[in-house]
């Protein structure tokens, strides 16, 4: 017995190779993280400080491009489209997901069916789904203009127009994404304990009374959860955008990563750029931890 | 009776607002570029597969296939391997300093910035070493992002299985690392599995790092190619609306084939 426990013992606490099993195990993963993500993010940090401008040397500039994003009027605009393309999406995804997840709770014919069909729009390639809808937008070849005609009416114009081509990036987001709202509060409903709601059945409460005192609050964190998670992937969209409608007309869609990949791409401004980009990641990084350290309190109370 | 009238509004509701623009899609792919623009019909009148054979004669929409299956096969099996690794040192060993936690955290960090922040930088490290417009620049990128992303799903799936069995098979003289191989791996498989799902979805669909790094048919994947055909001044809908199709058929393709693991991979990390 006592051998035992102490061969047990020694294998646990590893010898040799085991020893330094943890480290090896870890090696092959950081290596490559390090290479491709930590250095390029060093390097974009060092890149923000730094003007290239074609045909002078490469000069260093310290804060200079991180000062002048504040006075630049096309960024500040870049990042204001974004802060309402983030609000206005994420928010009508969270209330259509929820009503719909609730609606679903009860199993039902069809609900089967229903969740296969809801996979799709969130698996489509992105830029498929930026092409779908510019199918549909389009003033001479998309379906609202030939449903229009078919009517008796004429052209709708979508895309060409500042307001609706806004609107329709965010009908977009939100056809994308209202699945994966749906899929997650679905789950969290699933998830809650019965032994509530019945004793609150057996009181004769009402149904927006269950909701209110009930379901809405067990349901917080994960709808936090859920929020958090589309809030700073909706902050990097890019890919509907670029296919979409390219940021146009002038500025309307113009969200922040179209506007740093046009700084970089088309205007070769790689140092500015760089600048903005270390920008937007510490800012969601800020929402990020923000949103962790809030989750952490609804949690504990 | 009321209620159920109700739910049959709502489910065809939703059923017409989900699918109609995807029908729009796969319609306006049968039509001509003539029919589209001149007719404006609801279906298509004289269906035609011209559409679909130019993209694979006129244009190298063969090509594109191959390489994102190519890229993605490979950035998915490295990251899963190299990650699970990592994800259960993590979950399982307690190091000095508690490194093993810092580097947890330091993962979901990477994992948290948006990808487009180090575009630049990534850009230029492939550049400087002759990596760009090819397959090894983009499976390295594509591996990066899914490791920390694997790390991350992995880690709690690890830390779900009982250290016990590991013990126990340790106690009958396997290794720490058989231990790992043998008894906790296989019963992490199902998370594996979802892990891996989600790694193919966003690795196949994955349209920035491409749109930068890539030039040619030589290492354009699919979204990259399709995305070559607009911005031109007069659409040819005809042949995006067909390009649409074929980019997200394998993938549409191979989510309803393992819908179960996925909808799990993408509630699990919420709900707990």
């Amino acid at each position: 017995m006592q051998s035992a426990t102490q061969a047990r013992k020694y294998r646990l606490q590893g010898a040799g190779l085991d020893l330094a099993l943890p480290y090896l195990m870890l090696a092959p993963g950081l290596t490559i993280v390090l290479g491709v993500l930590v250095y390029p993010l060093w390097d974009g940090l060092r890149a923000s400080t730094r003007a290239y401008r074609y045909g002078s040397p490469v000069s260093d500039v310290g804060w200079q491009n991180y000062v002048h994003l504040w006075s630049d009027a096309q960024f500040l605009n870049s990042l204001w489209v974004t802060v309402k393309f983030v609000a206005l999406s994420v928010s009508f995804e969270a209330v259509l997901g929820f009503a719909l997840a609730l609606f679903c709770l009860r199993e039902f014919r069809g609900i089967r069916l229903l969740r296969t069909v809801l996979i799709m729009p969130m698996v489509i390639t992105p830029v498929v789904v930026a092409i779908v809808f510019r199918l549909i937008y389009a003033s001479d070849a998309g379906m609202l203009t030939a449903i229009s005609e078919w009517m008796g009416g004429g052209e709708v114009q979508i895309l060409g127009n500042p307001v609706n081509a806004f609107i329709g990036l965010v009908i977009l987001d939100i056809w994308e994404w209202t699945p994966l709202m749906f899929l997650i509060l679905l789950a969290g409903l699933q998830s809650l304990p019965h032994e509530p709601f019945e004793a609150a059945r057996v009181d004769g409460a009402g149904a927006w009374r269950v909701f209110a005192d009930l379901t809405f609050p067990m349901m917080r964190p994960v709808l936090a959860v859920a929020i958090v998670l589309r809030t700073i992937d909706a902050f990097g969209t890019f890919d509907q955008v670029f296919v979409l409608t390219r940021g146009g007309p002038g500025e309307a869609t113009r969200l922040i990563s179209i506007y740093g990949y046009d700084t970089a791409f088309k205007f070769q401004q790689t140092g500015y750029a760089a600048a903005l980009f270390v920008t937007i990641g510490l800012v969601v990084l800020a929402l990020a931890f923000s949103a962790i350290r809030l989750l952490r309190r609804i949690d504990a109370s | 009776m009321n209620a159920r009238l109700a739910r049959i509004c709502v489910m065809t509701g939703v059923l017409a607002v989900v699918l109609l623009p995807i029908y729009w899609l796969v319609s306006t792919s049968f039509k001509s570029n003539r029919e589209i623009t001149q007719e404006g019909t609801l279906y298509p009148h004289v269906p035609t597969l011209d559409n679909y054979v130019r993209l694979f004669t006129e244009k190298p929409f063969g090509s594109y296939l191959t390489n994102s299956l190519v890229v993605t096969f490979f950035s998915v099996a490295i990251a899963l391997v190299v990650g699970a690794m990592g994800a259960y040192a993590i979950a399982r060993f307690r190091l000095p300093f508690a490194a093993e936690r810092k580097v947890g955290l330091f993962l979901l960090t990477l994992r948290i910035i948006p990808p487009v922040v180090i575009l630049i930088p990534v850009y230029l490290l492939m550049l400087s070493l002759g990596l760009l417009d090819s397959w090894l620049g983009l499976i390295a990128t594509y591996t990066a992002f899914n490791v920390t992303f694997c790390v991350w799903m992995m880690e709690s799936f690890f830390r779900e299985i009982p250290v016990d069995l590991e013990e126990a098979a340790m106690v009958d003289g396997d290794s720490r690392f058989g231990a790992f191989r043998r008894i906790t791996l296989p019963l992490a498989a199902p998370g594996l599995a979802a892990t891996a799902i989600f790694a193919v979805l966003v690795t196949f669909n994955e349209f920035l790092f491409a749109l930068a790094l890539t030039a040619t048919p030589r290492a354009m994947t699919m979204p990259r190619g399709t995305a070559t055909l607009i911005g031109r001044i007069d659409t040819d809908w005809a042949s995006m609306a067909a390009a649409g199709v074929i980019g997200a058929l394998p993938i549409v393709f191979f989510a309803l084939l393992v819908q179960r693991h996925l909808v799990r991979g993408l509630t699990m990390g919420a709900v707990k």
